[in-house]
């Protein structure tokens, strides 16, 4: 390579990058947990110390997404735009009622799977409540398979938080997700954030938690370590 | 005339020349040191003593050339107290490219070499990429060189007196310093006669003004 | 039995092996990278280093509070960034090396023989010995500051810095750097480079590392600055006594005396 002739460079375009982040969600007896940090990096460059990966999809589903970051509001906006307008119509209207969290869930699959040759790159989570009121939780791939969990961790720390929450609230915990109170699951989330934050170089800055009860939606915001 | 370097490796992107006058030479260099698009040394000297009064303005891959540069400084301290007389600048010269031309495929490494001895005044040789060895009353080097030839060949003059090199050096470097991107930062001159060497630093006000549209 | 006995330096014993493995797929051990911020600077007296403290694997922080400070001589430390294994190998064969030549000279080790040591060697393996390096230290010509590339090439500046964290440390120098700062504002003027760093570049983290270097003192200030402690966790993870059921016993003695008295275990 010293003979002065450099090598043929081929320059391609790359339509995915990785934003890093993670998320995560709990369903409970009556309510779930969803939360994901909020800093938005490449490589080793932070592009911003907030920037929201969980949506308030209706009164009762929020959609967490992990990946690439504008895939995951893309996403999120396709899918509101298909809740709020349905085939010309607003589906409260169509149907009289809100959407179901499980109906919800279905929905995001076909939405991940009708880009199965060009995927959104995103690791999505849905929490909510299902048609008996018990806290539901879907996790996704990115071109729409997906499981109900009890659980569910994703994103650049999962390999991190998703043995802790088996541990805690999954089927080889002590205390079963069910028998876990509200209280007791925030504190989880917390604990599981601030762990992840010591060492995952791409979770950090804050903590954005969503609280999905029969009442509502309730949001929460916590710091995390910035470094 | 584009040198490749290891990833990572700090390349000396460059604008490097020197120019014979009677009685010595003048030598000058940008002074930037880039690592990929980020300046490592906005500041770097490439002017690089091997003894009393010879020089050699280093271009291409850091590392090579200031390991090369080492060893013939090396070279030449052994040569002065074996033989208890400065070197002669050819001597500089044929050991440079000695180095450069038996390692060649190791190496990415322009050197100019100039100085003033007494059996023959200022000398500047020139030793590209392959590791030739040319004799020449004036010589770039560098990316930015390329930039330059046309108003080097225009501007140059036989017999210009000392004063006369500086200034044409230092348009030259300056015009190189404009359009090369890995060129830039201030401009480092020296010159050396028989009365020693003395340096001269241009600092970023003090560029000569050139055509900036 | 000839091939394993090397006199000294590096085995390449399992060179072709591991080529031939890399051709079928298999991927290669990868080193532990200190993605770090290191910086110094040279004030009125002395020289100023300093260093973040986070080791990463890939993604993972592997070392929240790893010493990238590294001794050279009495009169001279060097900050380390790259493969973490060449760092800390380099600089102690270097450090062993000005031992013996102190030794045999009876003189303390000059800066410029610890740099030229360090070039000639990283060349020699011309950037497969990944470390950059930030040297410092104090000699008879005064405070000296330098930085060493993998490649071998040096620099010599007032004010430096490397690893990943290198711009963001070098724009907070060059804007409040200046010539023959007072010792305790260089020290905080690094410390801010460095915390720089840590906080705006993902593979340096935690604790800012403190050297001054001055005439015949050293002070190494070890955690100089603690910026990003951990906080209280909400709950407590140790499991109760009797969480994991007992489904059955054995008990097997494994001493067995035949002749004499039993060994005193007590």
């Amino acid at each position: 390579m010293a003979d002065g002739i450099s090598a043929p460079i081929e320059h391609r375009y790359s339509p995915y990058t990785d934003n890093g982040g993670t998320i995560l969600a709990i369903a409970g007896e009556d309510f779930c947990v969803i939360a994901g940090d909020t800093r938005q990096s490449e490589g080793y460059s932070i592009n911003t110390r907030y920037a929201p990966k969980v949506f308030k999809m209706s009164n009762n589903s929020v959609l967490a997404n992990s990946g690439f970051h504008a895939d995951g509001v893309t996403l999120a906006k396709q899918l509101d735009q298909r809740i709020q307008e349905s085939t010309g119509e607003w589906y409260r209207h169509a149907h009289e009622k809100d959407m179901s969290t499980p109906a919800f869930a279905q929905l995001l699959a076909t939405t991940l799977y009708g880009k199965r040759f060009f995927p959104y790159y995103t690791f999505s989570i849905v929490g909510g409540l299902d048609k008996e009121g018990k806290g539901c939780v879907y996790g996704y791939d990115p071109v729409g398979s997906f499981e109900r969990y009890t659980c569910r961790a994703a994103g650049s720390a999962q390999n991190l938080i998703q043995p802790f929450l088996d541990s805690q609230v999954g089927i080889t915990a002590v205390n079963r997700a069910e028998q876990l109170s509200l209280v007791s699951v925030i504190r989880i989330v917390k604990d599981a954030f601030t762990s992840a934050t010591e060492r995952d170089i791409y979770t950090g800055d804050f903590i954005e938690m969503f609280i999905i009860t029969q009442e509502g939606v309730e949001t929460q915001l916590h710091p995390l370590k910035r470094d | 005339m584009t040198t490749v370097l290891k990833a990572g490796e700090a390349n000396l992107g460059t604008t490097i020349m020197a120019v014979e006058f009677d009685g010595g030479v003048v030598i000058a260099a940008d002074s930037r040191t880039t690592t990929g698009a980020y300046i490592a040394n906005r500041v770097t000297d490439k002017l690089t003593k091997v003894h009393d009064r010879i020089y050699c303005c280093r271009s291409g891959s850091a590392a090579d050339t200031q390991a090369v540069a080492d060893i013939v400084h090396y070279y030449m301290q052994m040569y002065s107290v074996e033989h208890s007389e400065a070197p002669r600048t050819r001597v500089a010269a044929a050991i440079f490219q000695e180095l450069c031309y038996k390692n060649k495929d190791a190496l990415s490494a322009g050197i100019i070499v100039a100085g003033w001895d007494k059996h023959t005044g200022g000398q500047v040789y020139s030793i590209p990429l392959g590791g030739s060895l040319h004799r020449q009353p004036f010589a770039i080097g560098g990316s930015g060189s390329t930039y330059i030839y046309g108003y080097c060949d225009s501007a140059f003059r036989v017999g210009m007196s000392r004063d006369e090199c500086v200034e044409f050096t230092k348009n030259a470097v300056s015009l190189a310093m404009a359009r090369d991107g890995s060129s830039g930062g201030v401009i480092r001159l020296a010159i050396i006669t028989e009365g020693g060497v003395e340096r001269i630093f241009v600092g970023g006000e003090d560029l000569p003004k050139h055509y900036e549209g | 039995m000839s091939s394993t006995k090397v006199a000294g330096g590096f085995s390449f014993e399992n060179h072709v092996r591991n080529v031939a493995l890399q051709n079928k797929g298999m991927a290669l051990p990868r080193a532990t990278k200190t993605g770090t911020t290191i910086a110094g600077i040279i004030f009125k007296d002395g020289v100023v280093l300093g260093a973040d403290t986070r080791a990463t694997e890939g993604p993972i922080v592997a070392d929240k509070n790893c010493e990238k400070i590294h001794y050279l001589a009495p009169n001279m430390y060097c900050c380390g960034a790259g493969t973490a294994a060449d760092t800390e190998f380099t600089t102690s064969m270097i450090c062993s090396d000005l031992e013996l030549h102190r030794l045999a000279t009876g003189r303390d080790s000059r800066v410029v023989t610890a740099l030229t040591m360090l070039k000639q060697y990283l060349f020699k393996y011309q950037g497969h010995i990944g470390a950059a390096l930030v040297l410092g230290g104090y000699d008879h010509s005064g405070p000296q500051l330098f930085t060493i590339y993998p490649h071998g090439s040096t620099d010599k500046l007032p004010y430096v810095t490397m690893g990943s964290g290198s711009l963001a440390a070098m724009a907070v120098f060059e804007a409040k750097w200046q010539r023959d700062m007072e010792r305790q504002d260089a020290i905080e003027l690094v410390r801010e480079a460095i915390e720089s760093g840590i906080f705006n570049d993902l593979g340096s983290g935690s604790n800012v590392d403190i050297c001054v270097l001055e005439k015949d003192k050293v002070d190494m200030l070890r955690n100089y600055a603690r910026p990003n402690e951990r906080g209280q966790k909400e709950q407590n993870y140790r499991f109760q006594r009797g969480t994991t059921d007992v489904l059955s016993t054995s008990v097997r003695n494994l001493v067995i005396v035949e002749e004499g008295d039993q060994m005193d275990t007590s």
